[in-house]
């Protein structure tokens, strides 16, 4: 009996190895193999924060992964245009792609026909979590959350706030004004915070909801004070700015910024790629890059990746439903 | 006398063999870059941040901004000699830097374009140095209501672009409307004219709209006639007649107000800034009628307008810290990589840097022109190759233009769709500027309106309570109402028996 019990044991084991070895094909044990080339599709335009987050972590993975990577820009539609080309890629590791949160999340939208959601990615990690502000003039009258949201209550609608059409800096507004009670008359500007952060300066809006990533150099210059960061503890770069949770207000947002894969890529190379993502990241001269863009580095690893995704996919459909069209 | 002390700093830093290096490693990819169509001032500079981490920050920031202004004057060059924009701001240079080519005249555009764009960058360089605080003030004046008002009136001169038929041009007004129409909604997000095709929710792309406008609708027209013996033009002066340089004098100066006014101001693009200054000539022209046909102010003006444009587009950025437009901002990326804040603290942290930066725009200016002027020569030789051949040349540009823009086969057919339009409203003689014009001002007007009404919670009475809005709106009525009344008043001459003048 002891016999046939270990034959039947000595059987599995074979079994086992020999389906280990046909589920996971040879490639894989040496992927990245040399000679090929890994693609990072970046769907924003060159030039900005995502664009040279991804080209330091590409020059980065170079030395890690021992093969070019290649950084491609796929701009347009929100990154529907980039991100639509992965899921059409091989999942075979050798093409995977930036995604920013909330903006790659237009998928959400049915009337922008993108074609994909979460499911047809597999996260890789992330990179970092631009937290949100809502700032003002720097001699603005409202010097506190609290002068704002008194002078919203008297007036509502007058006091004017830039926002973006449904990014991270929209969204801060409408949680702000569901949690406060307020209203703002929301002024849009599409296509980056450059000029919405002009007009605050020059006066023409009263409140700025952008990230902590524009605020370097005016905060720096006396131009703009931030009243409120959406995070959960206060910003490296201005310890000074309460965050909105100690001001009495539990909103949270930010633009987040991983990497991603097409789903059915193999995980022993999900996993090759996501080690040498978190090497990368982790490495000093990297830290100081990215702190210099005034960027908060957050890793994650797949996992907490995937699960950060869905919390933000269920925060932005809940607040979506306060967008009035 | 501050000012020049700080800027005799500046250049004593910039002078330096290491940071003239940069400026002339600048220049050059600038200028590449600028002829290569599609890849912008923008994309280029973001390609070489990464590359610039292990330089001194000084030299760094010197390069990247060399690359940008140097675009300007790389982008006239395809213009003039193929017809193709090598840049968005380059697009009117085509109007009448091209028919100049065809008349043998390629190389007096290029040197008077190299000679304005010299003039513009400095001019407004120089407004840097001695006047950016106030001139930053200014610009500041301008907030979505000013903007609407100035782009209305930018609008109006639409008419001033007719050529034979005010309404083949309003027609045409219109057509660059509705395409502007295409994409998302600016304020709702709500998908427009789209028809469920994903790469048009940002809108058709304007650089693949010129390219196949202007480019491919000329060789598309050239392949009419029999193209193995055609050589565009056979003998090319160089050198400026004294009545060109006497006819393209005014046009830079007005090139250059412009340009560097319309710089500061946050939200204008130098290809509106180049557009206003044709438009300009055309207007303080005693032949307007003659424009299109190769008049040189039409090159000059435009050409000084938008290398003003980029030097005082950088204003702002240095006086207050923030970026207006997103070029700039990727010009501040630069600044913030290598740890440096731009803005007034800059002057007193990194004064070296800073005012060193500054004279470097003064050298790198000198330099685009020294760089430019001998290349005249060369460059006007491509004109000196049989049709059949240059014409393959440059299908693979406007091909090539085309897609790099964003990476996309999708801005190729798009390319190709209105190259074929190009041809059919050439041939039913409708003129091409006013689509342009339209293409360029159409989304900003929209998205400043309705930004202006969202402040406003919807009353157009914002509209007057700017000052400033206000004078432009006037300027507005007088741009439509002047030329009925001299319709008028002239028949009242005509009745009366005199000489209509």
């Amino acid at each position: 009996m002891v016999k046939k019990r270990y034959s039947v044991g000595a059987i599995a084991i074979v079994c086992a190895m020999f389906g280990f070895m046909v589920a996971s094909p040879a490639w894989t044990a040496d992927f990245p193999e040399k000679g090929k080339t890994v693609t990072l599709i970046i769907p924003q335009e060159a030039g900005g924060a995502p664009d040279v987050g991804g080209r330091l972590l590409a020059s980065g993975l170079e030395k890690e992964l021992g093969v070019p990577v290649v950084v491609v820009n796929k701009p347009g539609a929100s990154t529907q245009i980039g991100l639509s080309q992965l899921v059409k890629s091989k999942p075979d590791g050798y093409t995977f792609a930036a995604v920013t949160f909330p903006t790659s999340l237009s998928y959400l939208d049915p009337k922008r026909k993108a074609g994909y959601d979460r499911k047809n990615f597999q996260p890789l990690g992330m990179h970092v979590l631009d937290a949100n502000v809502i700032a003002v003039k720097y001699d603005s009258p409202y010097k506190s959350i609290k002068d704002l949201v008194a002078a919203a209550k008297k007036a509502p609608k007058t006091v004017t706030a830039s926002v973006g059409v449904r990014n991270d800096d929209h969204f801060t507004a409408l949680q702000f004004e569901k949690a406060a009670g307020i209203q703002f008359a929301h002024v849009t500007f599409p296509g980056g915070m450059a000029p919405a952060l002009v007009q605050v300066v020059a006066g023409k809006i009263d409140v700025f909801c952008g990230n902590v990533g524009d605020m370097r150099s005016v905060v720096k210059n006396n131009q703009v004070r931030i009243l409120g960061v959406l995070d959960d503890e206060r910003s490296q770069f201005f310890p000074d700015a309460p965050t909105m949770e100690e001001q009495g207000y539990k909103i949270y947002m930010s633009s987040s910024r991983g990497y991603v894969l097409p789903a059915g890529t193999p995980k022993p190379v999900v996993d090759v790629l996501a080690n040498a993502i978190k090497k990368v990241l982790s490495s000093d001269d990297h830290k100081k890059r990215i702190a210099d863009m005034t960027l908060a580095l957050r890793y994650m690893s797949p996992e907490q990746f995937g699960k950060h995704w869905e919390d933000f996919e269920a925060q932005i459909i809940e607040l979506s439903k306060l967008i009035k069209d | 006398m501050e000012a020049v002390q700080n800027l005799l700093m500046g250049f004593s830093v910039a002078l330096t063999p290491m940071n003239l290096l940069m400026a002339f490693v600048g220049s050059i990819l600038g200028t590449l870059i600028g002829v290569l169509p599609g890849i912008g001032p923008a994309a280029g500079s973001a390609m070489l941040i990464p590359l610039t981490f292990s330089m001194d920050p000084t030299g760094a920031i010197i390069m990247l901004t060399a690359l940008f202004y140097g675009t300007q004057y790389g982008g006239t060059i395809t213009s003039v000699l193929l017809n193709v924009p090598g840049e968005a701001a380059s697009v009117v240079t085509c109007l009448d830097g091209y028919q100049m080519a065809k008349q043998g005249r390629a190389g007096v555009a290029l040197s008077v374009a190299a000679v304005g764009s010299f003039i513009g960058g400095t001019f407004a360089t120089i407004c840097l140095v001695f006047a950016a605080g106030p001139l930053s003030r200014w610009a500041l004046e301008f907030g979505p209501v000013e903007f609407f008002s100035l782009l209305l009136l930018g609008i109006s001169l639409l008419m001033g672009l007719a050529g034979k038929s005010m309404i083949k041009a309003l027609m045409m007004g219109v057509f660059g409307l509705a395409l502007a129409m295409v994409g998302t909604d600016p304020t709702k997000g709500v998908p427009r004219f789209t028809f469920g095709v994903m790469e048009l929710l940002d809108g058709i792309g304007f650089i693949p709209i010129i390219m196949g406008l202007f480019g491919l609708a000329e060789l598309l027209e050239n392949a009419e006639k029999s193209l193995a013996q055609t050589v565009l033009a056979k003998m090319s002066s160089l050198i400026p007649t004294r009545q060109d340089v006497r006819d393209s004098a005014g046009a830079i100066v007005r090139g250059s107000l412009i340009g560097t006014a319309l710089g500061l101001i946050p939200g204008i693009t130098n290809s509106a800034s180049s557009f206003l200054a044709y438009i300009a000539e055309r207007k303080s022209s005693k032949h307007p009628e003659r424009f299109g046909t190769g008049m040189i102010q039409g090159v000059a003006g435009p050409e000084t307008a938008n290398n003003a444009h980029a030097n005082g587009a950088l204003i702002p950025l240095f006086t207050l810290g923030i970026p207006a437009s997103p070029t700039i901002a990727v010009i501040m990326g630069a600044f913030l990589m290598h740890g440096l804040i731009p803005g007034p603290f800059l002057f007193k942290e990194h004064p070296a840097l800073a005012w060193g930066v500054i004279a470097s725009f003064c050298i790198g200016n000198v330099m685009l022109l020294i760089l430019n002027l001998p290349l005249i020569g060369m460059w006007v030789k491509v004109l000196k190759i049989p049709y059949g051949i240059l014409c393959a040349v440059i299908m693979g540009f406007l091909i090539l233009g085309s897609y790099s823009v964003s990476n996309s086969a999708f801005d190729i057919l798009v390319m190709t769709i209105f190259g074929v339009i190009g041809y059919l409203l050439r041939k039913l003689e409708f003129p091409l500027a006013p689509v342009v014009l339209t293409l360029i001002l159409g989304p900003m007007m929209e998205r400043s309106l309705k930004q202006s009404l969202e402040i406003s919670q919807g009353s157009f009475l914002i509209f007057l309570k700017s000052p400033l809005a206000v004078v432009f709106l006037v300027l507005t009525a007088l741009v439509l109402l002047l030329p009925s009344l001299k319709f008028f008043r002239r028949s009242k001459e005509a009745i009366s028996g005199e000489e209509p003048v």
